[in-house]
């Protein structure tokens, strides 16, 4: 948990680092003959003053021919993050009619030495500050991601050293927020690691959420609103949440169906609403995607009120499955309200 | 009246080894920064000088070599079992800083052009090396002088190439001379441990 809290809490620091910046003027990637073992690239970069040859590395050449970098293009290279940014087209190559659509950039060549220092601003979390420190080769295991166990002293040192930070300006502190769901499953334990957590200077918005009412503390044997101590909760805002109104859910689908590309009638998404209100609205985006599928199925461009009827009749939804289970248990197997004679007819 | 380099050499945690005809000593830094110095024990000329600073997130980063050969084939290594992703070509120049006693040295080697395409000059304290046909082009920075706070003159700056290396030299002030002495002296006086020397108890 105390991870989880550090990551919700960002970091924003100015660091410099080594970039190469310049325009392509030749990539060159071998194969090896007999198809196995690593490749070899070759990248020609050059400035207004000055051109130089650079060996590539494994991802790099799967980054370069992901992002289809060819000569004239201006790219920067972050050369401990091995990342390629592609800045745009040369001007020099902006006789080429060829092969330039709307969106190409023209850039100015840069000039003077290849590799540059720059001054970054980057935002990192409590936690990778942690990693980074807690360990000589701290950089290797946060890209692996295992980090083993980060001592408290650690924490300590750079909390301190982060307030230093703070005061001389260099840095800045975003604090987060930290949402835990299904909170009544954490045990007594963890509430008073929590307890202690939010009274530390350094805390993020803590947000919880729970569908319990009254039920046992984990690992306890109190009963508590929410299955969260009494104390905790004291120190907790409680929201209520209400059900959603039909207009509401109107507007959760319309979003919806934005968010997933489908065109849909003004009548299907009333259809869509009143399905959303009379079962569940996980159950109406669901159906969603479906029908979108049953519309381009008839090369059409809208979902209408058929496709949304016909999805609605091949998937059900969880009340009907019910009913239907109800009736046809018999014919499933492990059935236990009439397993007696089925299991001693299989026996003999 | 010692200078800020002295003062900054002298209140750091130092030890010294003798090594393949080398003195090398290393400091610690108040503020975490290893700066490791060799010296050739015979000419007492300053072969290498490297720096390890820490990164602003307290990471560990490599050495930067100030003056001194950069051992390349690590750099090679590097790149085949993925740790670096870009590594300059061993086609290209290689530049590095040579010193000896009464200059500023720097060879540049694999620059095959003639002499007369080398243009030097020298803005913003620097010296910039370029040549007329675009290939090369480099800024040579002299971190002694910045320490000292002493500004850059066009006349004591001079080149010359020979078998592919352009050879840079700047005459070294008189000030830098005389302390570059003088650290030399209390360097010698330092206890130093000789190879074989350090204690390995087995039990």
């Amino acid at each position: 948990i105390l991870q989880a809290f550090r990551k919700a809490i960002g970091v924003r620091i100015k660091e410099e680092t080594e970039l190469i910046e310049g325009e392509v003027v030749e990539v060159c990637v071998e194969r090896p003959a007999t198809g196995t073992g690593a490749k070899i690239g070759k990248l020609t970069l050059k400035t207004t003053d000055m051109e130089t040859v650079f060996d590539l590395g494994q991802k790099m050449i799967e980054q370069i021919t992901k992002e289809k970098i060819q000569a004239g293009d201006i790219i920067t290279i972050d050369k401990s993050a091995g990342k390629v940014a592609k800045l745009g087209r040369s001007f020099t190559r902006a006789r080429d009619y060829d092969a330039t659509d709307s969106q190409t950039r023209f850039v100015q060549c840069p000039e003077g030495e290849l590799q540059k220092r720059k001054e970054v601003v980057h935002t990192v979390t409590l936690h990778e500050i942690d990693v980074i420190n807690s360990r000589t080769q701290g950089f290797l295991a946060l890209f692996s991601g295992d980090t083993g166990e980060i001592k408290s002293e650690v924490r300590e040192q750079i909390n301190s050293k982060v307030a230093e930070w703070r005061e001389e300006g260099k840095a800045e502190i975003i604090p987060g927020v930290l949402f835990i769901d299904e909170v009544h499953m954490l045990d007594i334990e963890c509430f008073s690691f929590l307890n202690r957590l939010l009274e530390s200077d350094m805390s993020p918005v803590l947000i919880m959420a729970t569908n319990r009412g009254i039920t046992r503390i984990r690992g306890t044997n109190y009963q508590s609103p929410h299955g969260i101590p009494l104390d905790l909760l004291d120190r907790l805002l409680i929201i209520a949440t209400t059900r959603y109104s039909e207009k509401e859910t109107k507007q959760i689908l319309e979003i919806r169906c934005e968010e997933e590309d489908v065109e849909m009638a003004e009548d299907a998404i009333a259809v869509l609403t009143r399905i959303g209100m009379e079962t569940s609205l996980r159950y109406a985006i669901q159906l969603i995607t479906a029908s979108s599928l049953v519309c381009r199925k008839r090369k059409g461009v809208e979902v209408s009120v058929a496709d949304i009827k016909k999805v609605y009749s091949l998937f059900i939804d969880e009340s009907r499955s019910t009913t239907f289970l109800k009736e046809y248990q018999e014919e499933f197997m492990f059935n236990e309200l009439a397993g007696g004679d089925a299991a001693t007819m299989e026996i003999s | 009246m010692p200078s800020k380099w002295v003062e900054l050499l002298t209140a750091a945690r130092k030890t010294a080894l003798l090594q393949e005809g080398r003195r090398k000593i290393h400091f610690t830094m108040s503020d975490g920064a290893e700066l490791l110095e060799e010296y050739d024990v015979r000419s007492n000329e300053l072969l290498v000088r490297k720096w390890r600073r820490k990164s602003a997130l307290g990471g560990q980063k490599g050495w930067e070599y100030e003056v001194g050969e950069a051992d390349l084939t690590a750099k090679f290594a590097a790149l085949s079992h993925g740790s670096e992703h870009v590594v300059e070509s061993h086609e290209n120049p290689i530049c590095f800083r040579c010193d000896t006693k009464k200059l500023f040295q720097w060879r540049i080697r694999n620059l095959p052009f003639p002499t007369s395409t080398y243009e030097l000059s020298i803005r913003d304290q620097s010296i910039v090396v370029r040549t007329s046909n675009k290939k090369y082009f480099k800024i040579l920075q002299i971190p002694d002088m910045e320490r000292y706070g002493l500004s850059l003159n066009e006349s004591e700056l001079s080149f010359a190439h020979a078998n592919n290396t352009l050879i840079v030299q700047y005459k070294k002030p008189v000030e830098i001379i005389t302390d570059q002495d003088m650290l030399m002296v209390e360097f010698k006086k330092m206890k130093v441990t000789k190879e074989g020397d350090a204690e390995c108890n087995q039990s």
